[in-house]
Formats: structure tokens, C-alpha cells, sequence
């Protein structure tokens, strides 16, 4: 349980058990000290105090004897008011030695005193209404040395045994106070031994235990400096490399705040032009109906054409059949034209102007067939100019129905352009207004990574302050381990 | 609007020349002499015929097929009322049958008409005597030409119909004809 307490709870522990000890100490000497008082107060205010009472009580006789003895030779009354104070004043001490706490031998000689001086007290009393009796002093003188002297030497006797008990009694009590010092002092000495020891052991204990503790402290202290330091020149590092990169990103930032204007300038002016465009899309699909409306008309004229073609063709096919018949009769007529020869031949004389004529005949057959075959050949020409230009009309056909497909397509074309640029348009516009809210954050951004960057300038600032700290932190850990461990490496 | 003109004027040319061929006599025609031939090609080969060793020239007649031993007989024909034996010229001069029954038909008299069927007929030819030469042998000419023609810068052989038709009593006498001939 000890091992988890606190550096304070030890150290508090520790001045804990140190001040029990010295409270126990205090006390110790407190009590022989206290002893050692009373043995000594009891000196001073019974034993010395009965000593000064019984010397005032001395004092108080001889007071009285003197002003007996003034009286006696004088008469005068004022050695009588002499004697009357001090006979009051050995009362009053001894009632106050009486009030003092007196063993019983010391009280009975205290009583032995009383009687002396109630016997001497007659004495002088009688001596003192002796003189007034005008007797001779010779009587008083006698009575002074007969009576008053030894009543008076034995009230001395008894003072003197007073004081020679009382001063025993203080001897011994002084005694007794010396010895019970002695002993206070030998118990005090002992236990400051003892507390010493203890002392000694606690702060062995807590040296060993706090050096171990603290020396742990300090390495953990040693190595988290050292890590502390590692870790803030990182963080230097970090924080200049960041303050570097925040520089570039501010630049950057503000190449994209340029390109962003740029864009939004440029976004404005493809909204213009893609208006212009949509203007332009409409006229031309205005322009585009009229083109689809001529160009119906044109197809309606080659349909026409390729009608009136195909008409011509088979026109030309009947030529052709008519030909072939007239061809067939002009070769019909040549071979009768041959034969009406062969059988003018065999008519002899007779049949030579008849073979002229089949000759004639035979040759008008052989022009006729000429003539057909060369009416063919045009006819052929004919048909395939026809066949050309209704396959051409075809192809036109087709391309203008192509045409007119592709007029509808790029109709709906045009539309889907202009539809297509009013919608570049809008996004154009989108793009600008987007572009300009763009540009604000940009702006903004560019103040708050300049702020980071002021922000991480600090942080290397401050990074160098725990740098200069880390580095003061493990000097002083260094320092604090040699306090701890002199002989040991810091 | 295709040559319209020019076939007025060849009318009017063709009336006026047969006009003027009856105004003149035969002999101011300078034909006196000439010897009238029919060019007619055979598996791709010109030939010419007198006209004098024919009996008519017939075209587009349909031949009925008949059994016979002899393979250049193709069968009859009717023409003018008469039943005519046709045979396949072109096989009579060795070239060979074709799958096609020739349109032409030259019909040959000596005594029972006899036909010779050939597919093209080219033109009518008058040819002076001068023009035609006796065929020499040596020259690769077939059997039945003795003479050959020079005519538009043409050489024909010339068939000898007579020939032919002694060729073909000679086949129907026999009863077999010979495949060499």
C-alpha cells in the first residue's frame, strides 16, 4: 500500500511519524520538566517560603524584643505601638506559614512557636506593666535577664528548628527536583535518541524510496524530454514544411482566384455568345423550312421528271418492239427480196427486170435494216440515256429525300441545338454565378490558409519555444538526477 | 429531237435511189455479170453461197424431229406446202452438232427439196466473177469448197451446194453414214 502512495503522502508520512515522535518527546519532557517544576515550586513556595516566614518570624521577635527593650528603658508609649505592629506582623506570618501545606513535624514546631511566643508575649508583658508601675529598673532589669532572655533564646530555638527542618526539607526536595530533572532530562535524551534513529531511519527510507521514485520520475522525465524534443523538432520541421506548403497553397489560391475571375469572364461571354447562338439557331431553322419547303418543290419536280422519264423509257421500249417488228419485215422482205431473185433467175430473160426490182427491194430491205438497227442502236441510247437519268432522278429522288430526312434532322437539330443553348446558356450563367460564389470561398479560403499560415508560423515559433523548453526540460532532468544519484549516470 | 433530220434525208435519199434504179436500164447499172452470193457464217466461220445453187431462203421455221441413222439429219421442216428434210450444215462440214436448231434454212432442188439449216445469215453479196478464186488444197479448207470470195475485206470459202447434196445421196444410199465425212 505504501509503494502506491503519493511523493506528498510519503514525505507527509514521514514528517508525520517525525512530529509523533517529537510530540511523544515533547510530552515525555514536558512531564519530567513538570515534575522537575513542581519539585522546584515546591521548594520555592513551601520549603523557602517557610524559611523567609521563619526568618520574619525572627525578625518579627526581634522587632518586638527591641521595642520591649525601648519601651522598658524609655517608658515611652511609642515602642509599645512599635511592639503591638510587630507582635502583629509575626501574626500575620504566622498565619501565612500556617496557610503553607507543612509536614505534620513542621506544623507541630509551628505550634511549638506559637506557645514560645504566647510565653515570651507574658513575659514582655508582664516586664512592661512592671515598669509602669515606677518600680526600679533594677526589678526590670532582673526580669529582663530572667524571664525574657530565655523565653526569648527558647522562641529562637524553635525558630532555629524550624529553619533547620525547613532547610532540610529543602535540601532534600532540592534533591529530589535534581534527580527528577536528571531523569526528565535522561528520558528526553533518550527518546530525542530514539526520534533521532527513527528520524534517521524514516529519512533513509524515504531518501531510498523517493531517490527510487523520483529517479524513475526523472528518467521517465529524462526520456520524455528527450521524446518531447524528437517530437517538437518534427514538429518544427512540420510546421516549416506546412508554413512552405500553405505559402504554395496560398499562391496556388491565388492563380485559382485568378483562372476562377478568368472562368467566370469567360463563362459571361459564352452566355453572350450562346444567346447570339440561339438567335442565330432560330433564324437558321426559319430559314432551314423555307430550304425544307424548296426543296419538297424539288422533290415533287423530279418526281415529276422520273414520271415523265419512266414514260420516255417506255416509250422507247414500244419504239424498240416497233422496231423489231419493222426489222423483222425488212428481213422477211430481204429474204423475199432473195428468193423473188432466185425465182427471177429461173424465169430466165423474163425475170430480170422482175430481179432488178427484188434486188431494189432487197436493197431497200437491207437500208430499212439498216436504218433499224441504227434507230435501234439510238433507241438504245435513248433508253439508256432514259435509264441513266431516271437512275440519276432516282439518286436525286433519293438524295433529296435524304436531303429533306437530313433538313428534318438537322431541324431537329437545330432545335435540340437551340434547346442544347439555352441550356448552355443557363449553365453558362450557372457556371458564372457558380464561379463568382467560387471566387468569395476562394477569397475566403485564401484568407484562412493565410491565417493557417500565420497560424503555422506561430505553431514553429512555439515549436521552438518546446524545442528551447524540451531541451531546458532535459538539462534540468540531467541536473535533477545528479542531485539524486551523484554517483550515477545522469 | 435524237438525229430527227438525218433519217428524213436517208428516206428521201432510199425513195430517190429506187426511183432512179427504175429509171435506168439494167445495163447502165453495171450489174451485168455479177454473180450474187449469200454470205452466211458457221461455227464462226465465213462462208458464201451462190445464189444459183439454191432454191429459196427460208427463216424461223420449226423443224419436227426425226429417227434417223444419219446424225446431220435433223428432221423436217414444212415450207410452202411441201415436206423438206433439213440437215445440220455446220455437222455436214465437220464441225460438229450444237444443241440449238438453226434459224436459217437454205432449200436446195435437184430433185426432192432438201434443206440446209445454218444459224446466221449475214448478208446478200454481188460479187464480180474477178473476185472469186479456185480454193487450192493445202490451205485447211473442208470438204465442199472449191472456191473462196474476197468481199469487204473478208475471205469466204465457198460451198459447193452440189457437192453437199451428192454428199447426202451418197449417206441416204449407203443407209450409214460415215462419221469420218
Amino acid at each position: 500500500m505504501a509503494a502506491k502512495w503519493s511523493f506528498g503522502q510519503k514525505v507527509g508520512a514521514g514528517f508525520a511519524a517525525v512530529v509523533a515522535l517529537t510530540t511523544v518527546m515533547s510530552g515525555v519532557a514536558s512531564y519530567a520538566l513538570n515534575s522537575a517544576i513542581r519539585s522546584k515550586d515546591r521548594v520555592i513556595t513551601v520549603n523557602a517560603q517557610t524559611l523567609v516566614d521563619a526568618q520574619k518570624l525572627n525578625g518579627a521577635m526581634e522587632w518586638k524584643t527591641g521595642a520591649a527593650r525601648g519601651f522598658l528603658l524609655t517608658r515611652e508609649e511609642r515602642f509599645l505601638e512599635s511592639m503591638r505592629d510587630a507582635r502583629a506582623e509575626f501574626t500575620d506570618v504566622l498565619g501565612h506559614l500556617r496557610s503553607l501545606t507543612l509536614a505534620d513535624d513542621v506544623k507541630l514546631i509551628v505550634d511549638r512557636i506559637e506557645i514560645a511566643d504566647r510565653d515570651y508575649q507574658a513575659a514582655i508583658d508582664g516586664a512592661v506593666s512592671l515598669r509602669r508601675t515606677d518600680g526600679p529598673i533594677g526589678g526590670v532589669i532582673r526580669l529582663l535577664s530572667d524571664e525574657l532572655v530565655p523565653k526569648r533564646d527558647v522562641f529562637r530555638q524553635q525558630v532555629q528548628a524550624l529553619v533547620s527542618r525547613e532547610e532540610r526539607l529543602m535540601e532534600e526536595a532540592k534533591t529530589a527536583s535534581t534527580e527528577a530533572a536528571q531523569s526528565a532530562m535522561a528520558v528526553v535524551i533518550g527518546m530525542t535518541v530514539i526520534a533521532v534513529l527513527l528520524a534517521v531511519g524514516i529519512a533513509l527510507v524515504l531518501t531510498r524510496t523517493l531517490t527510487r521514485q523520483i529517479g524513475g520520475a526523472v528518467q521517465h522525465v529524462q526520456s520524455s524530454s528527450a521524446e518531447l524534443q524528437s517530437a517538437a523538432n518534427q514538429q518544427v520541421t512540420g510546421a516549416r514544411e506546412s508554413a512552405t506548403a500553405m505559402n504554395e497553397i496560398t499562391t496556388t489560391i491565388s492563380e485559382l482566384l485568378a483562372t476562377a475571375r478568368q472562368i467566370a469572364e469567360s463563362a459571361q461571354r459564352v452566355a453572350h455568345i450562346a444567346e447570339e447562338t440561339a438567335k442565330a439557331a432560330k433564324a437558321g431553322d426559319q430559314t432551314l423550312q423555307k430550304t425544307r419547303e424548296s426543296v419538297a418543290g424539288i422533290k415533287r419536280q423530279v418526281d415529276l421528271i422520273v414520271t415523265h422519264m419512266l414514260d420516255l423509257g417506255k416509250k422507247s421500249q414500244q419504239i424498240g418492239g416497233i422496231l423489231e417488228i419493222i426489222n423483222e419485215l425488212a428481213e422477211q422482205t430481204n429474204i423475199l427480196a432473195i428468193n423473188a431473185t432466185i425465182e427471177a433467175a429461173g424465169a430466165g430473160d423474163a425475170g430480170k427486170r422482175f430481179a432488178v426490182v427484188a434486188d431494189e427491194i432487197r436493197k431497200l430491205a437491207d437500208r430499212v435494216g439498216g436504218s433499224t438497227n441504227e434507230i435501234r442502236a439510238l433507241v438504245e441510247d435513248v433508253r439508256a440515256a432514259v435509264n441513266a437519268t431516271v437512275m440519276t432522278t432516282e439518286g436525286g429522288t433519293k438524295a433529296v429525300d435524304a436531303g429533306t430526312r437530313q433538313f428534318i434532322e438537322v431541324t431537329a437539330s437545330l432545335e435540340q441545338i437551340t434547346g442544347l443553348v439555352g441550356t448552355t446558356t443557363q449553365a453558362a450563367r450557372e457556371i458564372e454565378l457558380s464561379t463568382k460564389q467560387q471566387s468569395t470561398a476562394v477569397e475566403q479560403v485564401n484568407l484562412a490558409i493565410s491565417n493557417v499560415a500565420q497560424a503555422a508560423k506561430e505553431t514553429e515559433a512555439s515549436s521552438n519555444q518546446t524545442l528551447q523548453t524540451a531541451t531546458l526540460l532535459s538539462g534540468l532532468s540531467r541536473d535533477l538526477t545528479r542531485l539524486i544519484r551523484p554517483n550515477g549516470s545522469a | 429531237m435524237i438525229g430527227t433530220p438525218v433519217h428524213f434525208d436517208k428516206a428521201a435519199e432510199l425513195r430517190e435511189e429506187f426511183d432512179r434504179t427504175f429509171a435506168l436500164s439494167p445495163t447502165a447499172q453495171g450489174e451485168e455479170g455479177f454473180e450474187s452470193l449469200l454470205a452466211i457464217r458457221v461455227a464462226g466461220n465465213a462462208y458464201a453461197v451462190r445464189l444459183s445453187e439454191i432454191s429459196g431462203l427460208v427463216n424461223n421455221r420449226k423443224t419436227l424431229p426425226f429417227p434417223s441413222p444419219i446424225p446431220e439429219f435433223l428432221g423436217v421442216a414444212g415450207i410452202r406446202g411441201e415436206l423438206v428434210a433439213v440437215y445440220s450444215l455446220a455437222a455436214l462440214l465437220g464441225c460438229g452438232l450444237t444443241g440449238d436448231t438453226p434459224r436459217w434454212l437454205m432449200i436446195c432442188r435437184p430433185h426432192d427439196p432438201v434443206g440446209l439449216a445454218f444459224p446466221e445469215f449475214e448478208s446478200f453479196l454481188r460479187i464480180s466473177p474477178s473476185a472469186i478464186h479456185p480454193a487450192r488444197r493445202g490451205e485447211g479448207l473442208r470438204d465442199h469448197v472449191t472456191e473462196v470470195v474476197r468481199a469487204s475485206a473478208t475471205v469466204r470459202a465457198v460451198l459447193s451446194i452440189p457437192s453437199m447434196l451428192q454428199a447426202i445421196k451418197g449417206r441416204i444410199g449407203k443407209g450409214r453414214p460415215s462419221k469420218e465425212r
